[in-house]
């Protein structure tokens, strides 16, 4: 089965209740986890990933160049790249801002001046696998710096992970989504069986994993709410109005804790730092609850 | 002059200190225009507690093709980067939208006249928003299921320069991918959010190359400061060429007016400073640099 975790903005808590669930789970069920969040990936350092057994570059991205010999100047790139990621520089030249370009090629179709512009492959950045102290693998990624399309990457994170799932014969793949709603966050969603939503109970959040919500809706897959810093806005209960309104089935909700950013600094799961805390014995009961109605 | 308030990872209070900081220069008398370029979460209208008005859909381009004109060549298939059109056996193309980027390649590519004819969809919408602090929010939201932020992006960008007033300051989205770049595009200055945890160290160093890349003056602000340890934060910012400008404790009373959507440097709380003494190098900033 393949399971999805997602929050539609970061922030609400998703890593590190997921670093928790999967501590929770290791023992009874194998999996492979996918940190799907390719720009800002957390996951590795929440599990205590010091090293990588194996990375792979990916190769993908594509991006324009321009042949200062051969230009005439003309500004015709310049003016029709769609997403205006051609600049002047000071000596006149027109050149591509790699930073920004998205590889469509246009201005490499417009140029009157055949070979000027030419669309390179570039790295996009790297995915890795790691076997944690636990014993799961997990796949993560890390998109280069102003490149574009990190779905992509997070699609090959997933083929990965399902063929790790088969070499190992294991029974579950566990993703943890990227923030936003974009490219990546679709790529993280497509495929899953099931979608746990993340969320506290602040309107931005609400805001937020509505639009997740609508994006699970599009894959057509059951979600499921955990409610985070469930205290932290006592008479805000949008939330729970939009949750029961829409059928989705609440697992159950986590008070806010400082031993939460405590576990988190010193790189454990807080249900592994702080079994005693009461942040992890709600996640130690949703556990329970994940068991017994998602995985059987 | 523009600004852009970023950071590496999502939930480090960027929308926070964006907000607030926003409030502050106007109320020492800088005029400004927000823009919220987090098209795929954008928050800054619900922290400001406004609801998001003057709604503009943003039209992409996609192709629809003409069968009794198409050839059947395959060349519009063929230059796709995004493969967004498929062509059956005999050569008919079909388009997949919502992998269609709107870039019109195929369009420029197809030796027919007519057979590729204008059509769009609307991605997402921009709004312009006046806000009782005397400055105007520019918002760019992305509709759901919609893949790529670029366009948003560029098209909230664009509503954003023609509205403005004064000083553009952008509110980025997380990460440091392209749209990123593109939102930072043309600031003069970066400010970039950052928390002191081993998480958000990682991701701080991502948003001090990006500003590196870009050859953009950086500063930091640290959020959360006494949850973990600043010293290496600082370390990073030298190692960038970046200035530590200001520190923001956790604070149950930002959490508070968080989740009430009133900005805290309205209120008499002690935090409030903090912002104000920011917005002040900020203004200082402007002042030299226009
Ligand atoms: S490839 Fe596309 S995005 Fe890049 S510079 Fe050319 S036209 Fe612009
Ligand atoms: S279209 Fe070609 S020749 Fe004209 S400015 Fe661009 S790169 Fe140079
Ligand atoms: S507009 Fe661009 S992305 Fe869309 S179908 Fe044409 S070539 Fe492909
Ligand atoms: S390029 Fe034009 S003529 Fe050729 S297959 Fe595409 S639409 Fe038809």
């Amino acid at each position: 089965m393949q399971i999805a975790i997602a929050s539609g903005k970061g922030g609400v808590g998703k890593s590190t209740i997921t670093a928790s669930l999967l501590y929770l789970l290791k023992d009874e069920y194998s999996f492979v986890a996918v940190d799907a969040d390719a720009e800002a990936p957390n996951l590795g350092l929440l599990l205590g990933v010091t090293e990588w057994e194996e990375e792979r570059e990916h190769i993908g991205a594509k991006v324009a160049r321009i042949n200062t010999e051969s230009c005439v100047r003309c500004g015709i790139c310049y003016e029709r790249c769609p997403y205006g990621c051609i600049y002047i520089d000071e000596e006149g030249n027109y050149v591509v801002n790699e930073l920004t370009c998205e590889g469509c090629n246009v201005c490499g179709l417009v140029c009157p001046v055949t070979g000027t512009i030419t669309l390179e492959e570039v790295r996009s950045g790297v995915i890795r696998k790691a076997t944690t102290k636990y014993g799961f693998p997990l796949i993560s990624a890390q998109l280069d710096v102003g490149r574009p399309e990190s779905g992509k990457l997070v699609t090959e994170e997933k083929e990965w992970a399902a063929k790790l799932m088969k070499e190992l014969n294991l029974e579950h793949m566990i993703v943890d989504s990227a923030a936003g709603i974009g490219c990546q966050v679709i790529a993280s969603l497509g495929g899953a069986d099931v979608a746990i939503l993340i969320a506290e109970p602040t309107p931005a959040s609400l805001s937020d994993v509505q639009r997740a919500y609508k994006v699970v809706q599009h894959f057509r897959e059951p979600a499921y709410l955990i409610i985070n810093k469930a205290d932290i806005n006592p008479g805000f209960t949008g939330l729970e109005e939009w949750a029961e309104k829409e059928g989705i089935p609440i697992l159950g909700r986590i008070p806010y804790d400082r031993a939460v950013p405590e576990s988190m600094s010193m790189l454990k799961p807080v249900v592994e730092a702080f079994p005693e805390a009461k942040a992890s014995k709600a996640i130690v009961e949703i556990a329970e609850v994940i068991k017994r109605e998602i995985l059987g | 002059m523009q600004i852009a308030v970023s950071g590496g990872k999502g939930g480090t209070g960027k929308s926070t200190v964006a907000t607030n900081l926003a409030v502050a220069l106007r109320k020492i008398g800088v005029k400004l225009t927000l823009a919220d370029l987090d098209v795929e979460a954008p928050n800054d209208h619900i922290l400001l507690g406004v609801e998001l008005a003057n709604e503009e859909p943003v039209n992409q381009f996609m192709p629809r093709f003409d069968y009794s004109k198409c050839t059947k060549c395959r060349k519009c298939a063929e230059v796709c980067e995004e493969h967004a059109i498929v062509t059956l056996k005999d050569g008919t193309p079909f388009l997949m939208p919502t992998l269609c980027s709107g870039c019109r390649a195929c369009e420029i590519v197809c030796p027919v006249p007519g057979a590729i004819q204008e059509a769009f969809r609307v991605i997402g919408h921009t709004y312009v928003t006046p806000t009782p602090y005397g400055f105007t929010l520019v918002t760019g939201k992305l509709r759901e299921g919609e893949e790529r932020s670029m366009p948003l992006v560029v098209a909230a960008k664009r509503r954003a320069e023609e509205v403005r007033e004064g000083l553009l300051m952008v509110d980025t989205a997380a990460g440091t991918g392209n749209t990123v770049s593109k939102a930072v595009e043309g600031s003069k200055l970066l400010i970039a959010v950052t928390e002191p945890t081993p998480l958000g160290i990682h991701d701080t160093e991502l948003i001090l190359q990006l500003g590196k890349l870009m050859k953009i003056p950086t500063w930091v602000v640290v959020n959360r400061s006494d949850l973990g340890d600043v010293g290496k934060v600082r370390e990073l910012a030298e190692k960038y060429g970046a200035e530590i400008v200001a520190e923001i404790p956790y604070s149950e009373n930002i959490v508070k007016t968080y989740v009430e959507g009133k900005p805290i440097v309205l209120t008499d709380y002690p935090e409030a400073e903090i912002f104000t003494g920011l917005a002040e190098r900020v203004a200082e900033f402007l002042g030299g640099g226009e």
